[in-house]
């Protein structure tokens, strides 16, 4: 199980980093929110498979009962989830108001934009 | 001692963000309010700060679980410190941008926006969980991007995104390290962390397997938030666009809660048995270069605005120093440094708004004379900017002499790079007093005459602003000493953890404390 966990994170991360290396913002966002589901997934990894070899359940290491899987990981990752959720949110919508204020989201064109006589007339995409 | 009220800290500001989001089309209501909720948070801290005087640490266990389980909010001398500091940063911020920042973009939620801000910065200076710091760290973050596109000019716009995409891979960094740091330790508490770490040492048991890698994930993440040398970049541009009461308070605290981090963890346990040799060379080098780089980056601009803000990675650096000696002197010094730094810095961003106010640009070429006119302004921006060089009585002067001094035993040429930057610092000051201040007015000054003239309103919220930093800068330098014992408990607590181990996490205690000392 792990072993399949590995081969997923090490997937979703390299394609987020080849589209993060993208010059259109929009893919770059995509690769982010990738990132952030390997990360997700590598702690889930990193928690170890429940079922241990015997049969038995692995104990929570801090709490020390019987018969639970370790929570806290889901529990980070929930967290995490959520977090990566509104942070997306807000990154999708500064691209959508960049793109209405400037006329396009390309790392290249935003860069000219940035020059003081470089600005071009704004419109929708 | 247990003081169930920390929470305090963190809940006035979210309530109050909240009563603001109510509140969005009526300014003066919103900023009473926010007004209100920072000077209370401030009076609080600050009567804290008095009580633990003597190094004592409060605790407050979240729903009364004990400390490895829920969620601990840890008052010590070092948060403390910094928060009475960046609380005192944001009302004299906060205050300028009553004058400073526009109508338009103060509609557009600026105040739920600061206070979210607080609500981040508090809880990452309180909070003693390694993940509930990543939890801090986000909010503080999300204000931070809503702050910095705040007003939705094009500028803003397109250099938004370099601060936000790399934060965003910093934090996905931090969560994967989080993850693994469970995973070896079974525990995310930093104070169960440091007895592990400890134990481990006091026993002769070599750490886990990988123990130095997680430290070097993790300063990275602090570095990025820090500003240190390989990762400052995302700096300047960013610090330049928006408005300058939110740049001021962003180059006061948002740096410093990453070397914060790094001030809290490393020394306690992610500097310990083998990592430590690979972290400190590490941190050394990057102090040095950060100094030099950064001043050296600092000497060569020509905008106000842009010499202040790559000014501030120069000043991170002697923090960096002092944190890379890991000793009692040197991490006491640092902090002292943060704090009078947070004041300082933010003090000559806010002057700096009022120059542009005044002048209708920032670029030296195009403003001059401003101290035969506003003889005021030229004071205050004197006193903060000989701070900033560390002229004594100032205060400046003991931070810098406590981080040099202690080390010149250690790392001889890291105190040199400083005694160099400290002397490169006054020159880009004097760049600043020369050609802004005291050269003879230059025509180009009504080029903007149009919107210049709607634009100076009442500036008094303004110049309040200011005073309050100023003052409180010059008195740092005159109270140096109880400042600076203050810092020297926090140091010592850091350097022996056991204090901090047996406040937060009593049930642990025992294993550690038979053999004090501990924490590598």
């Amino acid at each position: 199980m792990t072993t399949v966990l590995a081969i997923c994170v090490a997937v979703l991360v390299t394609v987020s980093v080849y589209l993060m290396l993208s010059r259109e913002l929009k893919s770059v966002a995509m690769g982010v929110f990738a990132l952030g589901h390997g990360a997700n997934l590598s702690i889930i990894a990193m928690s170890g498979s429940p079922v241990l070899a015997d049969g038995g359940l692995r104990n929570p290491p801090i709490l020390g009962v019987a018969d639970l899987v370790d929570p806290l990981p889901q529990a980070l990752i929930l967290t995490a989830i959520v977090i990566n959720f509104a942070v997306m949110g807000f990154l999708l919508t500064l691209l959508i108001v960049t793109a209405r204020r400037t006329g396009t989201i390309n790392v290249d064109e935003l860069a000219t934009e940035d020059r003081p006589d470089g600005g071009r007339a704004g419109g929708d995409r | 001692m247990t003081n169930d009220l920390l929470g305090l800290l963190v809940v006035i500001p979210l309530a109050t963000s909240l009563a603001t989001v109510a509140l969005v089309r009526r300014p003066v209501p919103q900023r009473i309010l926010g007004l209100v909720s920072l000077c209370s948070m401030l009076v609080l801290a600050l009567s804290w700060l008095v009580r633990i005087r003597d190094g004592e640490v409060m605790v407050s266990q979240m729903g009364a679980w004990p400390a490895p389980f829920g969620i601990t909010l840890v008052f010590d001398s070092l948060s403390g410190l910094l928060l009475c500091a960046g609380l005192l940063v944001t009302i004299a911020c906060y205050v300028h941008g009553f004058s400073m920042v526009e109508p338009s973009t103060e509609r557009r939620y600026f105040h739920p926006l600061m206070q979210l801000l607080i609500v981040g910065v508090n809880q990452s200076f309180l909070t003693g969980d390694l993940f509930n710091l990543f939890v801090a760290f986000e909010i503080m973050l999300m204000a931070s991007y809503g702050l910095l596109a705040i007003g939705r000019t094009r500028r803003q716009m397109t250099q938004a995104y370099k601060y936000l995409l790399l934060n965003l891979v910093a934090s996905t960094v931090f969560v994967i390290t989080a993850g693994l740091v469970y995973g070896m330790t079974g525990t995310l508490n930093i104070a169960d962390l440091a007895r592990f770490v400890a134990d481990r040492s006091n026993a002769g048991v070599p750490l886990p397997t990988g123990f130095t890698g997680l430290s070097v994930m993790l300063l990275v993440v602090f570095g990025l938030k820090g500003a240190f040398f390989p990762l400052w970049f995302w700096l300047p541009d960013t610090y330049h666009t928006c408005p300058i009461s939110i740049a001021a308070l962003f180059s006061g605290l948002l740096t410093k809660v990453g070397v914060y981090a790094v001030l809290r963890t490393f020394p306690l346990v992610f500097a310990a048995g083998d990592a430590r040799d690979v972290v400190l060379p590490i941190l050394a080098v990057s102090a040095g270069a950060t100094m030099l780089l950064g001043v050296l980056g600092a000497v060569s601009q020509h905008n106000v605005r842009r010499i202040l803000a790559v000014h501030v990675i120069s000043q991170v650096g002697y923090m960096v120093f002092g944190i890379s000696m890991m000793t009692t002197v040197g991490l006491a010094g640092a902090l002292y440094y943060m704090i009078q730094h947070m004041v300082v810095k933010s003090s000559l961003f806010l002057c700096c708004g009022v120059m542009e106010r005044h002048a209708g640009s920032d670029d030296l070429d195009e403003i001059g004379g401003l101290l035969k006119r506003h003889r005021w302004l030229g004071v205050a921006f004197f006193v903060a900017a000989l701070s900033l060089v560390g002229v004594p009585p100032l205060s400046g002067f003991f931070g810098k002499l406590v981080i040099i001094r202690a080390g010149w035993t250690a790392n001889w040429w890291l105190s040199a790079i400083g005694l160099v930057t400290g002397w490169l610092t006054l020159l880009s000051m004097l760049k600043i007093w020369t050609q802004g201040f005291w050269s003879p007015e230059s025509g180009p000054r009504m080029n903007r005459g149009g919107d210049a003239s709607g634009r100076v309103r009442c500036l008094r919220a303004a110049h309040t602003g200011i005073g309050i930093l100023v003052v409180a800068a010059v008195l740092i330098g005159l109270a140096a000493e109880p400042i600076y014992d203050i810092a020297f408990h926090a140091a010592e607590q850091l350097t022996d953890p056991t204090t901090y181990i047996r406040a937060v996490d009593p049930l642990a205690a025992g294993s550690v404390l038979t053999a004090s000392g501990g924490g590598g």
